[in-house]
């Protein structure tokens, strides 16, 4: 009886197609939307977001205007809980927000080695340290930007040398590009001798990221510049605090898509039921039980449903994986990056949607009059 | 016992203001083996009669019994089971599935019984033999004339090996010479595969070849070959 469904569809290829088409560009939209909540999600929760502190100028937000000393740096390391400080100088080409935003971060080697959570893979860490303008790419940029390892990448005032490229398991890392913070601090323009944008604080075991947080800003409202700690994950979604309403609301689109592919494959099914209605009154006079006769078109929106939801969907992963793209201001970033939650989302929302929509189209087609619908000429 | 058993049946339709009674306490009993035709004027419940019997219609009053079983009392669903395994219906419009082939088509019903795939295959062969259709088995219904159309409707109708076949005006949409090798058909299938046929026809020619002929009249079933149509 599957043979059937098949060659139902097959021989209204034309509109199976272009309900396939439908399903599979609305599923293409729910998958990018989705990634982009998944990348902001995991900006905002996670061992980085939560098990480190990013200690910032007062009142400042982009970061060309946080200046805070390096040797708060030591300061802070005083403080109980603190396992560890990263001076980190940050510059990005745009401070608004931007798809194509490129931010560099400029920390010292040794630390980038062992407390970023990233891996090579291309290239070496001692061609890092050997070079004073050399640079890590991150995974994404590197896709974005079509840059390759021994590249000279120039962008505004900066000019580095790309001996490295790497990914990792959080993935706005992917979207930065590590150089040393010297180098970056002789920035023309940025005039940043013995001063910083930020420190990140990774916290000791246990150590209450709120405590330390109050107790660094209390211990360094005596110095030259007065700062505000907060937890990595917050202080990202505070700085991209525009942009999460923006989210929040694409993430409706999100739902839209799934209400039209509902709207289409039912749209379909309705038609082709009500086409070929007469023939469910014979296969129920040759003996098809109503039950079956409403599996089978279930089975037909349900097959509609999963091959366009699976397209769009897998082209969704391919784009991501390809593209690279992140959407970011103020020097932090949110990854769009193909998924396997994503991927089984898509799968589910489709079989579901495909069920769904048949639902009604089904309960049509098991209790059609007999009589009269074989009357009919 | 016979085969088919119809006990005060009655059927009644309400249109508007008017209501009318096609069926009218009608008693009927078909033994196995018969070739029984049904004749009369046009609308006094012929196909209404077959569809009863066939349980895609129910009577308002009556009951209607098949090898024992009372297929009045069976639900929707246990009907459509019944129908699998015991009755074959022939259209006059054949009501083939576009779609799929004659082999496929024949190969329905024996999809909603429990058979192996080889018996399977052995019984679609059978009856596309019976009604000599082998070499047309991977065409489609668009590619058949209206009689060999008519014939996939009558080896579909067979293949399960029903107790009752029943066919409504079989030869009403096909020219004479067709409805004559339809008609020669429905006979051997009679005779040589002692099939139980319940045919209704407007034609006494074909309601010739029935081994018993019934005329329906004011709701009544009159037996015998009471004044021709
Ligand atoms: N669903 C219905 N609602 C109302 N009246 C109906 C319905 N079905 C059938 N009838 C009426 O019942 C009567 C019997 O119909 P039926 O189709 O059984 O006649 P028939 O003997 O097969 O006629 P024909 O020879 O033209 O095929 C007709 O008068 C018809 O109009
Ligand atoms: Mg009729």
């Amino acid at each position: 009886m599957f043979r059937y469904v098949l060659k139902t569809l097959w021989r209204h290829r034309t509109r199976t197609l272009l309900t396939v088409t439908g399903a599979a560009v609305a599923m293409f939209v729910f998958c990018f939307v989705g990634s982009v909540q998944q990348g902001l999600d995991r900006l905002t929760t996670g061992e980085d977001a939560d098990r480190s502190l990013i200690v910032f100028q007062e009142n400042r937000f982009c970061p060309a205007s946080s200046r805070l000393p390096v040797d708060y740096a030591n300061r802070i390391m005083e403080i109980e809980g603190v396992a560890e400080v990263v001076p980190i100088q940050v510059w990005t080409n745009n401070c608004r927000a931007s798809l194509d935003i490129v931010v560099f971060n400029g920390a010292d080697p040794n630390q980038i080695q062992t407390n970023r959570p990233i891996t090579l893979v291309d290239g070496t860490w001692s061609d890092f340290e050997a070079r004073r303008d050399a640079a890590l790419v991150g995974r994404n940029v590197a896709q974005r930007r079509g840059i390759k390892i021994g590249d000279q990448f120039s962008i505004g005032e900066i000019s580095v040398k790309v001996v490295g490229i790497f990914q990792s398991d959080v993935p706005s890392e992917e979207n930065l590009i590590y150089t040393s913070l010297e180098f970056l601090q002789f920035t023309r323009g940025l005039d940043a001798t013995g001063l910083v944008t930020k420190h990140e604080v990774l916290l000791a075991g246990d150590a209450d990221p709120d405590r330390v947080a109050s107790e660094i800003d209390e211990a360094l409202r005596a110095g030259p510049v007065a700062t505000t700690t907060r937890r990595k994950g917050a202080f990202q979604a505070s700085t991209l605090s525009d942009l999460v309403d923006l989210i929040g609301f694409a993430h409706w689109l999100g739902y839209a898509c799934v209400g039209l592919v509902l709207a289409l494959v039912a749209t379909t099914t309705v038609m082709s039921v009500q086409d070929r209605i007469k023939e469910y009154a014979v296969l129920q006079t040759i003996g098809v039980r109503p039950l079956r006769a409403m599996r089978l078109v279930l089975t037909e929106s349900t097959l509609l449903c999963l091959l366009g939801g699976l397209i769009g969907t897998g082209l969704a992963l391919l784009a991501l994986g390809l593209g690279g793209f992140a959407i970011g201001a103020e020097g932090v970033t949110i990854a769009f990056r193909p998924s396997v939650g994503l991927l089984v989302s898509g799968a589910i929302v489709s079989l579901i949607v495909g069920i769904v929509s048949g639902i009604a189209p089904a309960i049509q087609a098991a209790t059609v009059p007999i009589v009269r619908e074989l009357n009919q000429p | 016992m016979a085969l088919v058993a119809l006990n005060a049946v009655t059927k009644t339709f309400t249109k508007g203001e008017e209501t009318i009674t096609p069926l009218d306490h009608v008693d009927l009993d078909i033994q196995a083996g018969d070739f029984v035709s049904l004749m009369g004027p046009s609308g006094t419940g012929k196909s209404t009669l077959l569809n009863l019997v066939s349980g895609i219609d129910q009577p308002d009053a009556g009951t209607i019994a098949v090898d024992g079983v009372e297929v009045t009392s069976l639900s929707r669903s246990q009907l459509a089971d019944w129908r699998a395994a015991n009755l074959g219906y022939i259209f006059q419009t054949h009501n083939l599935i576009p779609v799929l082939t004659t082999y496929e088509n024949v190969e329905l019903p024996t999809l909603l019984l429990r058979l192996s795939a080889s018996e399977r295959r052995q019984r679609v062969e059978l009856a596309l033999e019976a009604v000599g259709l082998t070499d047309r088995a991977s065409h489609y219904p668009r590619q058949l004339s209206g009689g060999q159309e008519q014939r996939v409707g009558i080896a579909r109708a067979i293949v399960a090996h029903p107790k009752v076949v029943v066919a409504d005006e079989p030869t009403g949409s096909l020219d004479k010479k067709t409805s004559d090798q339809i008609q020669i058909l429905l006979q051997r299938l009679n005779r040589e595969l002692d099939i139980t046929l319940l045919m209704v026809t407007h034609d006494t020619e074909v309601a010739g070849i029935a081994t018993r002929r019934l005329v329906l009249e004011d709701g009544k079933i009159v037996d015998g070959l009471a004044n021709p149509v």
